[in-house]
Order: C-alpha cells, then structure tokens, then sequence
C-alpha cells in the first residue's frame, strides 16, 4: 500500500514536470543602460553569449540610453517581473535618490549578477608639473583654482573621487565637466585639463604609452597591472575608510520575479563570468571581476549606496539627504 | 614590404573578401532607410560577431560603415529624406536634380564622388595618421565652439531665399537642442518633468519628421500629377565631369579628413561644410545651388565618405573613436582582447594595414556596387505617388522607432513632419533646423567648458585665444565669414574695383 502510494506520488510529480516548464521557455530581452561601445555595452556583450549556451535560449540585447540610465531602469520596472526582462547597468541608479533623479534605485530590482568593479586611479596630463599624490596636492593648494580637474557631471566617478579627495584634503581646483570618461581623457593627453579621475580600463592604454601619467590608484594595495603605481591610503591612510569602492556593472530582474526563474538566470550568469574569455576581458580592462549574487550582491549595493550618497551629499553636490530615504550613514 | 602583406590580407583570403563585399552591399541598404543607421548595424554585429574571428568581424564592419555612409545619399537623391544626418547636404541638391529626371546622374556622380572622398581618407589615414591625431587633440574647448560658430554661419547657405527666416528656423533648431538633461549638471531643461525627454528630442526624429514626413504631406497635393519620366542614358559621369570637379573633390574631402577626425565631430557636420564651402567658392554654377547644381552634390558626397577615414585616425592611433561608429569598432577590439590605444600601432601594426586594406577594398566594393543597379533604384520616383506616399509614411515610422526602440520618438517625427509641411508652406527651409539641432549641443558645452576652464573670466579667455594659433586661425576665419555678409564688405569690394 505504502509502495503504491509512493509510485502514485511519483507519477503525480512526473507527470506535473511538462506542466510548469522550465524556464526559460522563450527568448529573453536585455536592456543596456548605456550606448553602443560603452564599457557597460562591451561587458553585457563580451559576457552575454555565454550565458545563452547556458540557459538555451536567444538573450535580445538593445540599447535603450539616456536619463543617466534612467530611461533603461524604468523600461524595465515597466515589464512583468517574469524574469523575460533583464536591465543591464551599471552604478548610477543607487544615485538617483540623492541626486533628485527619481525614486528608483537597485533596491527595486534582484541582482542576477554583480558582474565587475572598475578601479579608480588619477591620472594627470603627462606635462603635469606634479608626480605623485601628495606633489599634486601641494601643488594646488599653492596654486588655488589653476588646476583643471576632468568631471563628467554630478554623481559619475570623477564627482564621487574628488568629494573622497575634498573630504580628506583642502583641495582646491577647477572642475571642467566632460560627456563621459572617453572625452574627458581626451582633453587630458590635449592639456584642456590637467587632473582627471578614471577607471583604471580607460586610462591604461594611455599611461603605458606615457601620454598621460598615474598618481595614485583609489585602492589599498597596489593593482596588478600597475604595480609602480602607489595605493592611495600610502600617503592619506583615511582614504581606507571608503575603500573598496568603484563603479560597477550588474544584470538584474525586477523585484517579484519568481524564485525558479531567478535561480536559472544567476547560475547562467555565474558560469558566463567564469569563462577564461570574459576574465580576460576585465583583467585587461583593469576592472576587478566581481561575479557576486543573492545575499552578497544585495549587501554590496547597500554598502555601495551609503558610502557613495553621504560622499556627494557632504560634498555639496546631491540635492536631497540620504537621510530623507533612510540611507545610513556608513 | 611588410605593410603591403598586412594591407592584402583580406584581398586574398576569399572568405574576407566575400565579408567586405557582403558589408558594403549591406552597408549601401542600411544606410539607405532613415533611422536605420550603421552605428545601430555595426552594434548589433558585435554580439554576432563575438565568437568570430576579429578579422571575419572587422571586414564585415568596415564594409557596413563604407557602405552606410554612402547609402544615405540614395534617398535623400531619390526621396528628399536623407537615410541619414551626414546626407542632409546630398539632399539640398540632389533631390532637385531628381525632380528634372536626372535622378539616374545625380547618384552616379554621388558614388563616383563619394569612392574619391573614401580614398582621400584612406590616404590620410595611411599617410599622414599620427600627424593627422596629433593635431586633433590640440583643439581645445574654446576651438570646439569656434568651429560650431563656423557651423551656425551655414545658415546663410541653407536659407534659400531668405536669410531671416533662415534664421529663424537655426534657432528654432538650437532651442530643440537644449532640451534634456543638461550634459554638463544634468539639470533637467524644458523636460516638463517628463523622463522620456531626459535624453532630449531624438535628432534622427527631427530629422526624419522634417524631411520625408514633409515631404509625404506636401507631395500630397500633387497626388494627380504624374511622376517625373526618368533619363537613364547617362549614369556613369564622363571622365570630363570628373576632372572637373575634382579639385572641389579634393578640397571637400580635406575638410572631411580633418573634421571627421576630430573626436565628437562627424560626417554629417563635415558635408555641410563642404556644401557651405562650394556654394560660396563656385563661380558661375551650370545651374544656382538648391535647384540641381552638381557642385552642390560633389562636395557633400566627397566629405561624408573622406571623413571615414578621417574617424579612423584617431582610432587606430591613439585608442580615441573619432565618431559614433569608430567608438563601436573600439569596444568590438576590446571584447576580441586587442587593446586599442596609442600602443596598438606599435604592438600591433598588422592590425593597423589590416584595416587600411579592408577601407580600401570596402571603398572599390562601394564603386561597383553604386553604379550597379541605378536603374531600378530610380524607378523608384517614378512610382505612383498613391503607393509611393504611404511607403515614406511606414519607412518613416519603422525609422524613426528604431533609432531608440521608443514610440515617443515616432510621436516627435510625426508632430516635426506636420511643423515641416507648414514650414516649407510659408518658406522656410528646414535644413537651418536640423543644422541648429546638431551644433547646439556643441556650441553649449564647449562655450561653458571654456570659461570654466578659465575661471568664468573673460579677459583670461580672450588673452588664451589670441596666445593660441590655431584659435586665432579659427576666431579669424569667424570674423571674415560674418564681415563677408554684410553690407560693408560688398562696398568695400566695389570701391576696391573701381580703384
């Protein structure tokens, strides 16, 4: 009797499979948040591939720009949150709030996969009268206002590294704002600007080709690929405080996609960024390959948040207080 | 010796050969239907392409954007609507030239002209590349926005018959180009807190909405009036042609060269400073500029496709895209674990050849593939008009969906078409409004950049500008332009000759 009921519960499970498919039973849609060619473009499309292999189906990728990424992230809070829907983006979002871009923020989404962390470093014109960290800081404390620094808006990565670098040091220099990092380097190797904060990917070709020469890298150790390079906490041991800290790149669904759908997308994700290709990538590109989910990747977005927000709002440059959507302080 | 085994490689590999080929034909296509653009094409080809070969990748995008870029003359010849920004020019002269059933020459000497400028380019990017990017990154902010006043000053040739309306329509372009986040605070202007205008009025909408929706909606009254016959006896130009419009060739597509290679400037603001730059150094046109004049229609053709090249110089030499597309290329070499940068000429130079080679051959793809077929393409004007409007209506909505996968930017196309009928009703021509659209942003951005970058002070400014020569160049350049269109000049002139 108790065999009996055992094989009727097995047909019953057997037979329950073809009913809930699994998923993914169709083509999946992929939002990039930035331009073609952009280093987000270039990682959701050196990693995607794989991740197709893997799930078995088509992921459609396409570009929808604009809005600091906002135009992507509302797309994508607009589709059913049935896992068919990936946003792929990069930082800006955990921004929004503070910097009066709306309400969204990651919070809203599950993270699949925290992909990558770009590493920041200042780069400085390669006729710069200054060499290191501390020398460009005398040197324009001597020299207030002279000294052109590259931005690329409030809230990008060149903002968030000078309010780190006001926090800790009285540093008085002019921000010249730039349409993105690319641009922004080119008016560095051309003397528009002098200074300029960037991920370490973006400026590399240039530094070993001594067009433009690095200060510091925003880290606690040294980087592999520039190991002359001085860590930033060297010389201004405070600067641990906010470490690690960098842009990143993460897949994510909307808030409320089933578990199953979840799961198959994180282990497709997790085994694409394992493939020697992608680490490759991000090694030459001189970003630190992440591949972080559940838990984890939710910690790292709060912790990125909270650092980040109190950062520019103490610089002077969000419009709203972290505090007024209960962003602790770090 | 080295260099030539580089620059061969895909002649005589079949299957790059085959990949070139098969881009450009593509290319001429995609170029061809509005808001289908070769950024969008060359995009998408990277996620196919990424378990290629970089090489079997590279062909078939340098085919698509030596081909694209020349596509877009084919409409704008055909259809007045540009297939896209940099054929706004082609359009001003080359529709007309349909108009009187020349359609069939028209695209001939577009594509002869266009191979020229294509070489142009390839030569100063083979010859004369380091020089060319090392030039280019000396223009600082303050020579960015001298060069968009450069710009502005065009209104003049695109006006037609009246400069102030001309006027008129410039600043209603530069208007368009302000709303959006502000680039430099992101600020929001004249968003009316909308985030779909976030990211500003889609210029491809504009574009689209002004040319083939207005055209569509004015060609409507004519629905009865039977369809010009088209002469196709002469397609390829006589050698006599050419040689005598090669110098303004070769003249405009320097002005490619340099522009194209200027990063954040492209193809589209390149032809219409060539086609600025024939209309006032032509004497005596066979026929006046804006009604069929051939000048009008070398010069554009030239410059668009020199500025291929052009965008590739600081590409390949420096890391730096010179355009939309050069900037696609430089993601694809990254996901194919090539470093673009200065270094890559140095550690790779076969990558440097190889694509000089691919330019090339894409460029003697491009000559056959435009002469051949131009028969059936100009029927295409000679389609009744009740079939042929509704077909410009669908292309328009597909084009314009596509530039952003967004409906918004179909709303904005059709409410800019319905502006441009009217507009075109009362004569005012719509070329100062795409013009205002492109140079705004530019014109914006480098004025604040520069004065920030000398502490809001003006004296400063004005001291760094006359301490620069190229500024000087630029700022001179400027002043005569402005001084040759007033009444004080032509006085001078006149005195000068009665002396």
């Amino acid at each position: 009797m108790r065999q009996l009921l055992i094989g009727a519960a097995a047909a019953l499970t057997l037979s329950a499979v073809p009913v809930l498919a699994e998923f993914p039973e169709k083509d999946i849609q992929g939002i990039i948040q930035w331009g073609a060619g952009g280093s987000t473009d270039t990682v959701m499309r050196a990693v995607t591939p794989a991740a197709e292999d893997v799930l078995g189906e088509d992921i459609v990728m396409t570009n929808r720009t604009g809005g600091v990424g906002a135009i992507a992230t509302k797309f994508v809070q607009a589709q059913k949150a049935d896992g068919y829907t990936l946003l792929m983006g990069a930082e800006n979002p955990q921004l929004y709030k503070v910097m009066g871009l709306g309400d969204t923020d990651y919070s809203d989404f599950i993270p699949i996969s925290i992909l990558a962390r770009g590493v920041p470093i200042l780069v400085a014109n390669a006729d710069a009268p200054f060499g290191t960290f501390e020398e460009f800081v005398t040197y324009a404390q001597a020299h207030p206002g002279e000294v052109k620094i590259g931005s690329t808006g409030p809230g990008g990565l060149p903002s968030v590294i000078t309010a780190m670098m006001t926090s800790q040091v009285d540093l008085p220099v002019t921000a010249v704002p730039y349409d993105g990092d690319g641009p922004a380097l080119t008016a560095l190797m051309g003397g528009a600007i002098d200074v300029m904060p960037a991920v370490l990917g973006a400026a590399l070709e240039n530094i070993r080709a001594g067009r433009i020469k690095a200060l510091t890298v925003f880290e606690t150790q040294a980087n592999p690929v520039l190991p002359d390079v001085p860590p930033v906490t060297d010389a201004y041991p405070a600067f641990a405080d906010y470490l690690p800290w960098g842009p990143f790149f993460g897949v994510f669904v909307k808030q409320g996609t089933p578990d199953d759908a979840v799961a198959a997308l994180q282990a497709a994700y997790a085994e694409a960024a394992q493939q020697t290709d992608f680490g490759k990538l991000m090694d030459d590109r001189g970003y630190a390959l992440m591949n972080m989910s559940g838990e984890e990747a939710v910690d790292f977005l709060n912790r990125w948040q909270s650092v980040t927000s109190w950062l520019v709002f103490d610089a002077g440059i969000a419009k709203r207080s972290p505090d007024d959507f209960g962003i602790p302080r770090p | 010796m080295e260099a030539l085994s580089y620059f061969l490689t895909a002649w005589i590999d079949p299957q790059l050969l085959f990949l070139v080929g098969l881009g450009t034909f593509a290319g001429i296509y995609i170029g061809a239907i509005p808001g289908l653009s070769v950024t969008m094409a060359v995009s998408i080809l990277i996620s196919f392409t990424f378990a290629w070969d970089v090489n079997n990748a590279l062909c078939l995008m340098v085919g698509i954007f030596m081909g694209g870029v020349y596509g877009g003359s084919r409409t704008a010849i055909l259809l007045n609507i540009p297939g896209a920004p940099s054929a706004i020019a082609t359009a001003l002269d080359g529709f007309p030239l349909a108009r009187r059933g020349e359609a069939g020459e028209a695209i001939g000497i577009a594509t002869v002209m266009s191979v020229l400028g294509g070489f142009v380019g390839i030569v100063a990017l083979a010859v004369a590349a380091p020089f060319i990017s090392e030039f280019a990154l000396t223009f600082q902010p303050r020579d960015y926005m001298l060069l968009a006043i450069l710009g502005i000053l065009l209104v003049g040739s695109l006006s037609g018959e009246s400069l102030a309306k001309g006027v008129v329509a410039g600043c209603l372009g530069l208007l368009i180009g302000t709303v959006g986040l502000d680039p430099l605070t992101a600020e929001e202007r004249f968003t009316f807190g909308f985030v779909g205008m976030w990211n500003g009025i889609s210029f491809i909408a504009v574009m689209i909405g002004l040319f083939g929706v207005s055209e569509a909606l004015g060609q409507l009254q004519h629905v009865d009036t039977a369809a010009v016959k088209q002469k196709i006896s002469r397609i390829v130009p006589s050698f006599d042609a050419v040689r005598k419009y090669l110098p303004l060739s070769l003249q405009s597509s320097s002005i490619g060269v340099i522009i194209g290679a200027l990063p954040g400037v492209g193809g589209d603001i390149a032809a219409l400073m060539a086609y600025d730059f024939a209309k006032r150094t032509t004497r005596n046109p066979e026929v006046p500029f804006g009604e069929g004049a051939k000048e009008g229609l070398v010069a554009p053709e030239s410059a668009n496709n020199a500025a291929v090249g052009g965008a590739f110089i600081p590409m390949l030499t420096l890391g730096i895209p010179g355009d939309a597309v050069t900037a696609i290329f430089l993601g694809a070499l990254f996901i194919h674990g090539l470093n673009p940068g200065p270094m890559l000429m140095i550690e790779q130079p076969t990558m440097f050849w190889f694509m000089v080679g691919n330019l090339t051959l894409a460029n003697l793809f491009l000559l056959v593939f435009g002469l051949t077929g131009i028969r059936i393409f100009t029927k295409i004007v000679e389609i009744p008009k009740g079939i042929l409007i509704p077909l410009i209506l669908l292309l328009s909505v597909v084009g314009a969906y596509a530039v952003n996968n967004a409906i918004t930017d179909v709303y904005w196309m059709l409410g800019f078409g319905v502006l441009g009928y009217f507009m075109k009703l009362y004569g005012y021509q719509v070329g100062p409004v795409i013009l205002g659209v492109i140079l705004a942003r530019l014109i914006d951005e480098n004025w604040r950049r520069a004065i920030i970058s000398e502490q809001e002070s003006l004296g400063q400014f004005f001291a760094r500008l006359f301490a620069s020569p190229l500024s000087v160049s630029l700022f001179t350049l400027v002043v005569v332009l402005v001084l040759s269109q007033t009444p004080l000049w032509t006085w001078a002139r006149r005195r000068r000759v009665r002396a």
